[in-house]
């Protein structure tokens, strides 16, 4: 059984330009009689994917190569101009941690404000209140807003809200590299305790390392289309070998990363 | 909708503050008119200048929670782009909660002041009664103008700008703080074409007026909300597709 499949999925996106966003410069574009274009670019480019349940997948690939656009689209935040989408079960998304929070308020309000965006009740947010600010370590910061926290704090706080949930699928965009280094630890070993076999993992990371350890399957983005898919070692050392002479150094890095 | 007073819930959590300065604003305000052309309008009123304050105090709600609410509303989208992108959540939730939000601060200071003023003014338990419809008609209309403007403000950021001359410009033309009287009559007769003039019109009546309570303003003032929510959420429904590829 599936529990996540994508069948020739394409996306385009509209390009964010400077005279879209304002009025006063478009009526003079329109005055001049200049041809207003709007542009589009294709993100995503026929993907298809088949998650069997429990699967642990991880995708790797270079910065905008649609990775986590391809997220993004699973959870439901976009949705596809062509192809088709199902999910079966619920997700955790963990994408881009800590973005979403209203900095006036409390890191209380926060928590339960944040935790029924993400379909729970209220109730059950002020039963889950305490773990969420012990493992996030804010329990003296629960009453401050949230703009006089450090990113590191916020970041910590979005980790131990998303987290606090058994989802059939989970979703990590680069979450692993959150916080000081004992918190790492700490998340780590809580993503690792969600790690069941019949939970779903979607897994962005460029932490190369994990994925050949942790996943199960990996595949390689590259400009919005699945190049590789396969066993995590084959797909990693397809693209470790890809990374051309340009990126000679990354490549050094990542090799030295591995060598022990 | 159960997002919505949710999200309502979480922000507004026993802000009783936030309420006693949603009414302390149009108090000042109607003070600082009676004081000033209290005296010198009162020819128009019966002769009573506490009659102009009532008159002020109403215009001042009506056009002090749809200017708030909508002007608040405006950016809801764009602002809350962040949660957007992170997780999924209807677009439609951001500006009704923003508007939601004002109409329980309207329903719980502004609305029992009225009931008092009602009562204590005309001594009719069915108008104060019927209150609340043109008040539902404001906040329909508020909402249908926070669709339609928070969907120009994903397109056009400098729209603020021009909203600001648009909410003073519904300021000017409502008779809130002159008697329409005074208007010269080529001018009078555009009046009545603000969108908000209705809900004035009956809540004046309704609170101060005497006889049979002037119901086709109450029908006016609802059907002009439901129309403006129609046309706003139609808007807002045709051009929510591009909204996460702009903000």
């Amino acid at each position: 059984m599936s529990s996540v499949r994508l069948e020739a999925v394409s996306l385009w996106r509209r390009l964010q330009e400077e005279a879209s966003f304002d009025l006063k410069r478009r009526i003079f574009t329109l005055l001049k009689a200049r041809r207003y274009e709007r542009r589009r670019r294709r993100v995503l480019d026929a993907v298809s994917l088949d998650l069997p349940k429990g699967e642990k997948l991880g995708i790797i690939g270079p910065n905008g190569s649609g990775k986590s656009t391809m997220l993004k689209i699973i959870c439901g935040i976009l949705s596809p101009s062509e192809g088709k989408v199902s999910v079966e079960g619920s997700i955790a998304p963990l994408i881009e941690l800590g973005a979403g929070f209203d900095p006036d308020l409390a890191v209380r309000d926060n928590i339960l404000l944040y935790g029924v965006l993400l379909g729970h009740s209220a109730a059950e947010m002020r039963a889950k209140m305490p773990f969420i600010l012990e493992f996030a370590e804010l329990d003296e910061f629960a009453d401050v807003p949230v703009r006089a926290l450090s990113s590191g704090m916020v970041a910590r706080l979005g980790f131990a809200i998303a987290t606090d949930t058994n989802p059939d699928i989970l979703i990590l965009d680069e979450v692993l590299s959150v916080g000081d280094e004992s918190f790492r630890n700490k998340s780590r070993r809580r993503i690792e305790s969600m790690w069941h076999d019949h939970v779903t993992v979607l897994l962005v990371s460029h932490d190369l390392q994990f994925i050949r350890e942790s996943c199960s399957r990996a595949i390689w983005m590259q400009a919005g289309g699945i190049v590789k898919d396969g066993s995590p070692g084959d797909v990693v050392d397809a693209y470790l070998r890809s990374v051309d002479s340009s990126a000679q150094e990354r490549l050094a890095r990542a090799r030295a990363r591995l060598a022990p | 909708m159960v997002l919505t007073e949710r999200m309502l819930r979480a922000r507004y959590r026993g802000s009783i503050l936030g309420i006693v300065w949603s009414l302390m604003n149009p108090l000042l305000m109607t003070g600082v008119y009676t004081a000033v052309f209290g005296y010198a309008f009162r020819q128009y009123y019966a002769g009573s200048v506490l009659h102009y304050a009532l008159v002020v105090f109403i215009g001042l709600t009506v056009i002090q929670f749809f200017s708030g609410s909508t002007s608040q509303a405006l950016s809801s989208i764009v602002v809350n782009s962040g949660l957007l992108n992170k997780i999924r959540v209807p677009f439609e939730v951001f500006p009704a909660s923003t508007v939601a939000s004002h109409a329980v601060q309207l329903g719980i200071g502004v609305l029992p002041l009225l009931i008092v003023v009602t009562l204590f003014s005309t001594h009719d338990v069915f108008r104060a009664l019927l209150l609340p419809l043109p008040l539902a008609g404001l906040i329909l209309f508020s909402a249908g103008v926070a669709y339609l403007m928070s969907t120009i403000y994903v397109y056009f950021r400098d729209i603020p700008h021009i909203y600001e001359l648009i909410t003073f410009f519904a300021w000017v033309t409502l008779p809130i703080f002159y008697p329409a009287a005074i208007v010269p009559e080529h001018v009078r007769r555009f009046l009545v074409f603000n969108p908000l003039f209705p809900t004035v019109q009956s809540l004046r009546d309704l609170a101060l007026g005497s006889g049979w309570p002037d119901l086709p303003s109450i029908a006016a003032s609802l059907a002009i909300g439901a129309l403006g929510l129609g046309l706003g959420l139609t808007i807002f429904t045709w051009r929510r597709r591009e909204f996460m590829d702009l903000i």
